[in-house]
């Protein structure tokens, strides 16, 4: 079936107030033309579920989330999208792991179990302070780990490089916690710098990192995790969106015109392009190199 | 009393720690780096004495070759030509299985027993100062056989008791606490660098191993800025200090770009 739709479209589909939502990209190729798009549409209560996401500060930012699970976000005046959160009344609740122990949240997620066992954060003490970390007993060797309870988005989001209509989608470069989280999600929308031919996928197909049947919407979008880096298609400017977003006049600034006062991510980098210095998105063109392609056929 | 960290000096004291974080990975070594002053330690010992070492980088990067120095840890220039792009769970998992023998983590605080505090100062719910968390300290700290804390030294940076224990040291430092609270043996903490000195441990307890003399640290200011009376190792020593050779390679192909100088990340650049 063919799942190709607009940005806006997939959205207000599949998104909905009160969902817990998984973002993908941790520091790589996230799905920041979505995550713009949620806050446009104001799409609030929400539990994030992220590792390292940029753009999350704009959820934050602008009220829409309530809880946070997270092993790595700034909490305090630093922060300018946390300070508006907290003085409009909208601080979400932080609850805090390691970063292995969120992978391990979704793993379980994706795995379809209650809890999965560790040896991370028990030492720690994250547990007294997250009713979700506690210690389990060995049934077959008797010893104390940790464990963490399963999470299962609502809806999962990632940005990749290729996917074809139906939603066969491929990444690659670094995958942070991208893989268990977009298969622990309940729904997964897809956006794609290409939507290619079912063929390329096919001919390749050990890169693809969930199949069509488990996703609901596929968005062509090319920049789409601007202003951060994708393997093999461009740089980013990850410094450069802090700064935007970073005190109070500019990250106010950067919503006015490039969140609420564009229709879509096609006129925000129109739009962007026009405030940053000549050459911006130029500068992010990389040097491609190729590797010899993988031979299938029989 | 002047630690140097003036960037015209042959070297400063984060140079100091970058070459004491060096020599502590060994040729053979499988070695964890979060951003900041390790990648330097790391590449360092890549490029002079440990170039068979494997550097692992939490989003998944695992690589035996050299990489350009990042301003983030993950960075296309650190994906190039990686022996292996993977995700989190898979590295951390390298971790857990102990596959990683050394991990090198930064810090907001560490105490007497080598405990790790990236969250909070105070109340866990009224903070008097908060940091971002764990990341993945926590999870180096769990797994590595050796694990080495690079901070700035200073006294509010080295209580007692830290408040709330991001990653676990030696914990409350009775024999086995480790053990006790679900880690393996002969996991821990290893060593702790600062601007100012090196410690290790003995006996679950941090003591002064060697002090940064080479860049005018004195045992007497390193001990004004510990907030407890520390112990000192009874072969205390200088700090190996940096050869010619050893600050040429870090200026020359380490950082080329000087983008980490004096232990701080420049303005905002490309990447």
């Amino acid at each position: 079936m063919n799942k190709v739709m607009t940005m806006h479209k997939a959205i207000s589909r599949f998104v909905t107030a009160g969902d817990t939502l998984f973002l993908s990209g941790m520091q790589h190729g996230e799905p920041a033309a979505a995550v713009h798009e949620i806050v446009r549409q104001k799409i609030d209560r929400l539990t994030l579920v992220s590792v390292l996401v940029a753009t999350a500060n704009l959820l934050i930012g602008e009220g829409l989330v309530d809880r946070v699970l997270t092993g790595y976000t700034n909490q305090d005046e630093r922060s300018y999208a946390v300070v508006k959160a907290r003085d409009a009344g909208r601080l979400p609740v932080f609850e805090e792991y390691s970063h292995f122990g969120i992978s391990l949240v979704l793993l379980a997620g994706q795995m379809g179990i209650p809890f999965i066992p560790t040896r991370s954060e028990i030492g720690s003490d994250m547990p007294k302070y997250n009713k979700n970390i506690t210690s389990v007993k060995c049934p077959f060797t008797g010893e104390y780990l940790g464990a963490v309870r399963a999470v299962n988005p609502d809806v999962g989001i990632i940005h990749v490089q290729r996917c074809d209509a139906e939603g066969n989608a491929q990444k690659w470069g670094t995958m942070g916690v991208d893989v268990e989280g977009i298969n622990a999600s309940k729904k997964v929308i897809v956006t794609t710098e290409k939507i290619v031919d079912a063929d390329v996928i096919r001919r390749d197909p050990n890169r693809t990192i969930i199949p069509s049947f488990r996703v609901s919407a596929v968005v062509e979008q090319p920049f789409g995790a601007h202003p951060m880096h994708l393997a093999g298609c461009y740089s980013g400017d990850m410094w450069g969106y802090y700064f935007d977003t970073g005190p109070k006049e500019n990250y106010e600034s950067y919503v006015k015109e490039l969140v609420y006062g564009v229709k879509d991510w096609d006129e925000h980098l129109k739009r962007k392009a026009e405030i940053k210095p000549p050459g911006y998105f130029e500068n992010f063109r990389i040097n491609a190199v190729e590797s010899d392609p993988i031979i299938t056929g029989y | 009393m002047i630690i140097r960290n003036d960037e015209n000096d042959k070297y400063t004291a984060a140079d100091q720690m970058v070459v004491a974080g060096a020599h502590q990975i060994r040729p053979d070594d499988v070695v964890y780096v979060g951003l900041g002053l390790p990648f330097l330690s790391a590449l360092l010992a890549k490029y002079t004495h440990a170039p068979e070492c494997t550097i692992i980088i939490e989003n998944g990067i695992v690589r035996t070759t050299g990489f350009e120095l990042p301003r983030a840890t993950d960075t296309l220039g650190v994906q190039f030509m990686s022996d292996q792009l993977t995700g989190l769970f898979y590295v951390s998992s390298l971790g857990q299985a102990g596959h990683i023998t050394t991990g090198f983590i930064g810090a907001g605080q560490v105490d007497r027993y080598g405990n790790v505090n990236d969250t909070c100062v105070g109340d866990y719910y009224r903070p008097s100062h908060r940091w971002a968390g764990s990341g993945g300290a926590n999870d180096v700290m769990s797994f590595c056989r050796r694990t080495i804390t690079m901070l700035r030294q200073s006294q509010r940076r080295f209580p007692g008791k830290v408040d709330f224990i991001t990653c676990p040291g030696y914990i409350d430092g009775t024999l086995g606490s480790r053990e006790k609270a679900g880690l393996l043996p002969g996991t821990g903490p290893a060593m702790v660098i600062t601007d100012l000195a090196c410690y290790t441990f003995e006996n679950g307890e941090m003591v002064v191993k060697s002090v940064n003399s080479s860049v005018g640290a004195t045992l007497e200011k390193v001990k004004e800025e510990v907030g407890w009376d520390i112990k000192v190792a009874a072969d205390l020593t200088d700090t190996t200090p940096p050869t010619d050779e050893e600050i040429r390679v870090l200026r020359e192909r380490v950082d080329p770009r000087r983008i980490w100088v004096g232990g701080k990340r420049t303005p905002i650049g490309k990447d």
